[in-house]
């Protein structure tokens, strides 16, 4: 079930399930226009009528493909990879389907919202009809073999004379079957002619060669094939009576034409009516008869066989349905329009990690909201510029921005946190809460002269919850500089340092200088290593930290980038660092490496490394580091991922790294893969974690978890 | 041999060839009835005599031993045997899908009660049309 929940909230199944509810209407006016086609063929030879229905019936899928693919194209890129737990990073983009102007109390969102569940009662009835299509052709094929026997041979030479004359290409085979109750012509690559058993004796063979060569015509009319295709859109587009209905008019003028191949060359109408009037009499008196309570449409046929040629129409008659096919089209055209903007959702991109961390541009925008909204009520705007000014989406903040009335703001509120839940199935909302916390203690633990929520740290805190390691020189004072800082001893301003293991969609091992550079107690980001000195003053930045122009330093993050990390151990060692052992490096080897001094000392603490984490110390081989390189090998290998990213930097890497082979792969949606693990280490049993490759471009990123609501993301 | 119909065994498929055989010839000898079968497939004599006998053994055929050639007959009629095997899970479950993918002359729904009377009126007005 949250597979399925999962599923519903990709981009195909919101595509998906408006399609279903457009095709609604398209059915609907390709009916029409058919409908009314008809009627204007009404003179004109049934090949004619049939030519348009199965052009319209043709048209049913193409619509519905071109449909779906409009949809998908103005879905926004990302369906909301709902954070797998609330710990992780930031709950990025979500689709929030909010018209521009609701009605109060009509909750359009709401619908809107349930519109993709839709799509997975539709799966299960194409399903169904095409499970039922194929064993309904199975049993068709056993018809072929079983309770038939050949006729005497002089009817299949004048079958083969009829066949001739039709010009058909493949050879037909006439059987005699226990099963048919009435002739009927199965297969299209070996066509083979059933007759029910007595009837070649019971009727005159001019009757029997009229029977035959309606058969004989639908096979040179390929309709057997056709009729196959037709049961693929029926199949396809089954919910809608339009579909069904446009089928029924191909299959009624289909044996039209062959009726009227018939006549044209046995050449008299009322014997061939006569021929069908008799053949339904004789499966009527067969003793198992059932009567049906619907009757088939033979009477319609014979009446129109026997019928005197129509005249021809009036000009009024062809004039207004000319008419009426034009209103269709200008309804459709202007419909089109009209549905659009109703789903049009504004693509949404993916914060980039520069502009996630930035939040000036959100405040800005938060800033201009509030120009806009002047009567927005205070609590909403408190709840937009405060609560979740930094997990709201731009196009959120928009389309709140756009509401007019209080009961909107509730329901936009309500769907934003919806959307947002782990376990959208419970009442506790895992991310409000967590969120809510992260406010709490941002205010406890950062406040200066400005609200803890508003500071750098956090905002860093409740964007991407607690770091994994804090680095804490609150007091600044003496501070042993690492050799990458130049080494040595010097003097500080109070600074922290705070690590994160990953953040999604920024990268590993990400590490946030905090500066107290005017003594406020106001930490602010930095990326400049130097900042942090008070002494220094051969740099010029440095120089301006002394001049407290830093107050206005725009926060910047001391990135992923391990050259600015660690630039004075020699690459292979920092290569070995920051990606070899990336995931399973332990804190106090990660610092311990970096105070090594000489390549000497590197080189036996990598051996080290190993050695402790050898499974059978004992022996030559390292069982540990062989798997945990061939791990890396694989990921390289298959996920690395077209936008260049290796495979060991991408989610999949990732987790594959940390944790080996998942016990089971299971697709879970166009686009999106599961990975089940039975049990992994300080985490817990039957771990599921969700890929989804949302954009659709083979960037798979860790969207959620839908399974193990408790297993936290690595740390 | 007279068994009652509802313990006649189902008969299998060989065996249900060989009733369509003498549902469409009639009282057959198994010289006909092989003669029958080999227009459609090859089919060994002795393979034919032999089934007729089990099917004979189980009442789904009489033979009639009057003459030097045994003559075998259904023991019922087609409609009967129709029936029987329609109860066939896969018949019934699939049995309206199996119909719509089949082209028939007549349309696989057959003709309601008032249907057909309008059929008898034009065939017997047709009959008189004709000379």
């Amino acid at each position: 079930m949250s597979h399925l929940a999962a599923w519903i909230h990709t981009p195909f199944a919101q595509a998906l399930g408006w399609t279903l509810v457009h095709f609604v209407w398209e059915g609907a006016a390709l009916a029409a226009m058919l409908m009314a086609g008809l009627w204007l063929l009404r003179p004109a030879p049934a090949r004619r009528r049939y030519a348009l229905a199965c052009t319209i019936l043709a048209a049913m899928p193409l619509i519905f493909a071109a449909t779906l693919a409009v949809m998908w194209w103005l879905q926004p890129a990302p369906a909301a990879p709902i954070s797998w737990t609330p710990l992780t990073g930031p709950p990025a983009t979500s689709a929030m389907v909010l018209p521009p102007a609701p009605a109060p109390g009509f909750t359009l969102a709401d619908i809107l919202d349930r519109l993709p569940w839709l799509a997975p009662f539709w799966i299960v009835g194409v399903l169904f009809f095409y499970v039922r299509g194929v064993a309904g052709w199975a049993a068709v094929e056993r018809l072929r073999h079983r309770g038939v026997c050949a006729p005497v041979p002089e009817w299949q030479v004048r079958l083969n004379e009829l066949a001739a004359r039709l010009r058909l290409a493949r050879p037909v085979v006439l059987l005699e079957s226990c099963f048919a109750d009435t002739p009927v012509l199965i297969g299209y690559l070996r066509p083979v002619v059933l007759l029910p058993l007595g009837c070649l004796t019971g009727l005159s063979a001019g009757q029997v060669e009229c029977i035959l060569l309606h058969e004989l015509a639908h096979a040179g009319r390929r309709d057997y094939l056709v009729n196959l295709l037709q049961s693929v859109v029926e199949g396809l587009l089954f919910y809608h009576p339009a579909v069904w209905w446009a089928s029924h008019v191909v299959r009624a003028e289909r044996e039209n034409c062959c009726d009227d191949t018939v006549v044209e060359i046995m050449g008299d109408a009322r014997s061939y009516a006569a021929t069908l009037a008799a053949l339904e009499q004789r499966r009527a008196v067969a003793p198992q008869a059932a009567l049906a309570a619907t009757g088939g449409n033979l009477m319609k046929r014979i009446r129109r066989l026997t019928m005197e040629p129509r005249r021809a129409q009036s000009s009024v008659a062809p004039a207004a349905s000319a008419g009426l096919l034009l209103a269709i089209f200008a309804a459709g055209l202007a419909a089109v329009p009209a549905k659009l903007p109703m789903v049009r959702r504004p693509r949404i991109a993916m914060p980039a990690a520069g502009v996630a961390l930035d939040a000036a541009p959100s405040q800005s925008a938060a800033a201009n909201a509030q120009d806009n909204q002047p009567a927005m009520a205070a609590p909403y705007r408190k709840w937009l510029t405060e609560d979740v000014a930094y997990i709201i989406t731009d196009s959120e903040r928009a389309a709140f921005g756009q509401l007019e009335t209080d009961v909107e703001r509730e329901n936009f509120i309500e769907q934003f946190w919806k959307l947002r839940d782990p376990t959208p199935d419970t009442v506790e909302n895992e991310f409000k809460e967590e969120h809510y916390r992260r406010i709490a203690y941002a205010n406890g633990h950062f406040a200066s002269a400005i609200p803890g929520w508003k500071t750098d740290r956090g905002r860093i805190y409740i964007t991407y919850g607690p770091p994994d390691e804090i680095d804490d020189h609150s007091l600044g004072g003496n501070y042993q500089r690492p050799p990458d800082e130049g080494g040595g001893v010097t003097s500080t301003y109070p600074f922290q340092q705070w690590r994160y293991r990953y953040i999604e969609g920024i990268g590993a091992n990400v590490i946030v200088e905090f500066v107290d550079s005017t003594g406020s107690g106001e930490f602010h980001m930095t990326m400049d290593p130097s900042e942090k000195d008070a002494l220094l003053a051969r740099r010029p930045q440095a120089a301006a930290v002394a001049g407290g122009a830093f107050a206005a330093a725009k926060p910047r993050i001391a990135a992923a980038d391990p050259q600015h990390e660690v630039p004075a151990i020699p690459a292979p060692y920092r290569r070995w660092l920051n990606e070899d052992v990336a995931y399973i490096v332990t804190n106090e080897e990660r610092s311990a490496f970096k105070n090594l001094k000489t390549d000497g000392e590197r080189e036996t603490f990598i051996e080290q490394f190993w050695q402790r984490r050898d499974p059978t110390p004992g022996t030559a081989r390292n069982e540990f580091k062989e798997e945990h390189y061939r791990r890396i090998a694989y990921t390289n290998l298959h996920f690395t991922d077209p936008a260049g990213l290796p495979g060991w930097k991408t989610d999949l890497g990732r987790i594959y790294i940390m944790y080996g082979p998942p016990d089971a792969v299971t697709q879970t949606g166009a686009r999106s893969i599961s990975w089940t693990y039975r049990f992994i280490e300080g985490i817990g049993n039957d771990v599921i974690l969700v890929f989804e490759d949302s954009q659709g471009n083979g960037e798979v990123r860790l969207t959620m978890d839908p399974g193990a609501p408790h297993a936290g993301p690595p740390k | 041999m007279s068994v009652k119909p509802h313990e006649l065994p189902r008969p299998t498929d060989a065996e249900l060839e060989i009733l369509t055989v003498l549902w469409s010839l009639g009282p057959s000898t198994v010289r006909d009835v092989h003669a029958t079968i080999t227009r459609r497939k090859p089919a060994q004599y002795t393979t034919v005599l032999k089934t007729l006998q089990i099917m004979a053994e189980k009442g789904l055929v009489e033979r009639d031993e009057k003459q030097r050639a045994h003559i075998y007959s259904a023991s019922r009629p087609r409609e009967w045997t129709q029936q029987q095997l329609a109860g066939d899970l896969l018949q019934r479950a699939f049995g309206g899908s199996a119909k719509s993918l089949m082209l028939g002359a007549l349309s696989s729904q057959r003709a309601s009660r008032k249907e057909l009377s309008e059929l008898r009126e034009f065939l017997e007005e047709y009959e008189k049309g004709t000379p």
